[in-house]
């Protein structure tokens, strides 16, 4: 019921209210959920083995704070909680990154109650920039940047450009996946996977793959 | 009214520009301390101290905000810095940040991009991580010496040609080096863990029981074992004899007992030989002087008529031959084993050699005895004459020796490639098949001539294998090959240069 509503809200209504952001953040749990072997597997290769495992907490504590959360809680006071809780409970350093993303992209909102679906391409840039800043990280670090960056850039491009925020947001994701898979051949430059310099080559940055499943899941699934 | 709303309009103004300050400055310390929490993972992650030093330095050049920047670290003893890491391009004026003042001293130094200041909160996150990094450094500095040391003591376990082995407090191997393994023949990997009496099988090898193994000795806390003689059992299940020293290493519940052994044995079957030539040679030397000492006794004291002294005469020259032979070989061994030899090489041919052969002969007894089989057309051959004499007298003597009166022994010679193969047969007693690798060895000789009481002193075959072998030459003992009772020896000698190459072509 939730995911048919929202995915209207993406593809036809022009608004973003608290009820959308709601139901994006459990589709949020339910992919990481779904794909938290996988995440694990490849952050084993470039990290400490933890990632999958650690976003299925911090989405699962995600969804606890959603029942806490007064029911008129604004979009950006959701996105901002959420923020926060990923911040602590998400070990690792995705915790902190992916926590700055929420809660940057959720300052970006203020307290409306609603915002225009045209407002995401400058949701999704605020997170990139925040997370960027926290991470000391740029395009080619081989990080969740990689994808998240690319997929600002799409948004705020399609919709300058007048497409529907369907279309726009579409394009975006496929911009997001172009970026996550030219992760495979670079070498890191933040994060323990610093330490494996040329070793690195080969493999996908995990927290580029797990934003892109991210990016998939609030667009609609 | 209107200054009421305007005081309320820049009251409301304060506070969203407070509201944005304290924002902001939430972000930075959110900053910093992520920059901090990313520091210490990097930190804690160990490794070498050039992996180590290479990531922390490039998280701290990123995190100050720099172009560059440079990693030094006190050497232990506290004299020189050595540069572990380097990041960008060093230009001048570069901002050195003391980590550490005590020994070992680390000082990074972070250059700021052209034209552009350093980040400050980053400076900071660096000045206050500076206690960990000084301690993750000396750590992986500590890690690689010992490392190195681990590895250096290993190659010198590894390399050792005697065997080590190290037992647990439950008595189980610890560790069992190549020497050790090759020696008990068995994997090195996998006597690990297993118990040493079974490795080691010293019980089985009829060494000692398990209570009294030396290993648990030490390691019940006794002396160590500065020298002890054991057998153990070697690669085919055979007892070794083995001799070396134990020591239990580090007190407390983790006791650790060493063992590094020899194996002795071709000392124990070399001491053997030497008692054995000694009471082979002083028997040899003690018969003929009794027989010297009874004769001349006998002709000082008795009137014999003449033709009696003449005999007893010819058994004291006899005697005094044998004695003389005895002490020629005793003399050609020591410098055979002394010096290298001096060969005095000229081109030569099978029959001159077989001439001076039987001239020789002639002096002694049996020349009627040896028949030459040979082709004529023999090629020259490029020998020592006088050398080569004394090994054909000495083999050839030995088979008159040893076979029975009566019997021929046949001289033979034939050309395999660059070679002359000369061969000996006889029919005497042969060599038993265990000794015939052993008996030009000195002062061997095989069981069967020793039971025969036939005398010698086990060094002829020596001195002639010693003299084949320096023409280049070798020489076997072993059954006559057309299957009758016997022996063949055979050696080869070179043939001279010329005769070599047309026998090449033919």
């Amino acid at each position: 019921m939730t995911h048919a509503a929202t995915t209207r809200v993406a593809r036809s209504i022009d608004v973003i209210d608290a009820e959308a952001v709601r139901a994006a953040l459990e589709r949020c749990r339910r992919v990481v959920e779904r794909h938290a072997a996988y995440l694990t597997r490849l952050d084993a290769v470039l990290g400490d083995g933890d990632h999958g495992d650690n976003l299925v907490i911090g989405f699962r504590a995600v969804d606890e704070l959603l029942a806490e959360l007064p029911a008129d809680a604004s979009p950006g006071e959701v996105l901002r909680a959420v923020g926060h809780r990923l911040v602590a409970t998400v070990g690792g350093a995705s915790g902190p990154l992916y926590g700055t993303a929420f809660l940057e992209a959720g300052a970006r909102i203020g307290d409306a109650p609603a915002v225009q679906v045209n407002e995401l391409a400058a949701m999704v840039q605020a997170a990139a920039d925040g997370l960027a800043r926290r991470g000391r990280c740029a395009v080619g670090d081989k990080t969740i940047l990689d994808t998240l960056s690319p997929a600002a850039y799409g948004l705020d491009a399609g919709i300058a450009a007048g497409d529907p925020a369907a279309t726009a947001y579409g394009a975006a994701v496929r911009m997001a996946a172009r970026g996550m898979r030219s992760t495979r051949p670079l070498v890191a430059r933040r994060g323990l996977a610093m330490r494996l310099g040329d070793r690195a080559r080969g493999h996908l940055d995990p927290g580029a793959v797990s934003c892109l499943l991210l990016l998939r899941a609030i667009g609609g699934g | 009214m209107d200054d009421d709303r305007e005081a309320l309009t820049a009251r409301v103004e304060a506070l969203e520009r407070e509201r944005r300050r304290s924002f902001v400055e939430a972000q930075r310390e959110a900053d910093a301390l992520f920059a901090q929490y990313q520091l210490s993972q990097l930190i804690a992650s160990g490794g070498s101290l050039a992996d180590l030093g290479a990531a922390v330095l490039s998280e701290l050049v990123r995190v100050a905000g720099a172009a560059a920047g440079a990693l030094w670290l006190g050497d232990p003893g506290g004299d020189r810095l050595d540069r572990v890491a380097d990041v960008g391009m060093a230009t001048s004026g570069g901002h050195h940040l003391i980590l550490s003042d005590d020994p070992p001293q680390t000082v990074l130094v972070v250059w700021p991009p052209d034209g552009g200041a350093l980040d400050e909160d980053g400076l900071r996150v660096a000045q206050l991580a500076r206690h960990e990094l000084a301690v993750a450094f000396a750590g992986a500095r500590l890690r690689e010496a010992l490392e190195q040391e681990r590895q250096e003591l290993g190659a010198i376990v590894e390399g050792a040609t005697d065997l080590i082995v190290q037992v647990d407090a439950e008595g189980s191997v610890v560790r069992l080096n190549r020497a050790g393994g090759r020696l008990l023949g068995i994997d090195t990997g996998l006597a690990v863990g297993r118990s040493c009496a079974d490795v080691l099988g010293c019980e089985v090898a009829g060494a000692h029981r398990v209570e009294a193994c030396p290993l648990a000795e030490v390691r019940a806390g006794g002396d160590p074992i500065a020298y002890r003689e054991t057998v153990v059992r070697g690669a085919g299940g055979q007892p070794v004899q083995v001799a070396g020293s134990y020591a239990a290493s580090a007190g407390g519940e983790s006791v650790r007992a060493t063992a590094i052994l020899r194996d002795i044995s071709a000392v124990r079957a070399l001491e053997e030989l030497r008692e054995g030539f000694v009471a082979t040679v002083s028997h040899e030397l003690r018969t003929p002087l009794a027989l010297i000492r009874g004769y001349a006794e006998t002709l000082l004291n008795l009137e014999l008529a003449p033709d009696q002294q003449r005999v007893y005469l010819e058994r004291i020259d006899e005697a005094t031959r044998r004695l003389t032979s005895l002490v020629d070989e005793v003399l050609d061994v020591t410098h055979l084993q002394a010096d290298p030899l001096i060969l005095e090489r000229s081109n030569t041919t099978f029959d001159t050699l077989v001439a001076r052969l039987r001239g020789d002969l002639v002096l002694g007894s049996g020349a009627e005895r040896l028949r030459v089989q040979a082709p004529v057309d023999l090629p020259p051959v490029n020998v020592d004459v006088a050398r080569v004499g004394q090994i054909l007298a000495n083999l050839v003597g030995n088979a008159l020796k040893y076979a029975p009166d009566g019997s021929d022994v046949v001289l033979g010679a034939a050309v395999d490639a660059d070679w002359l193969v000369v061969t000996i047969d006889d029919e005497g007693v042969g060599i038993p098949e265990d000794d015939q690798a052993l008996v030009t060895e000195p002062f061997h000789r095989a069981w069967n001539v020793r039971e025969s009481r036939i005398p010698g002193t086990g060094l002829g075959l020596f001195i002639c294998r010693r003299l084949v072998e320096a023409h280049g030459g070798r020489l076997s003992l072993g059954d006559r090959p057309d299957g009758r009772p016997g022996t063949r020896a055979n050696f080869t000698l070179p043939l001279a240069p010329a005769a070599a190459g047309v026998a090449a072509r033919a």
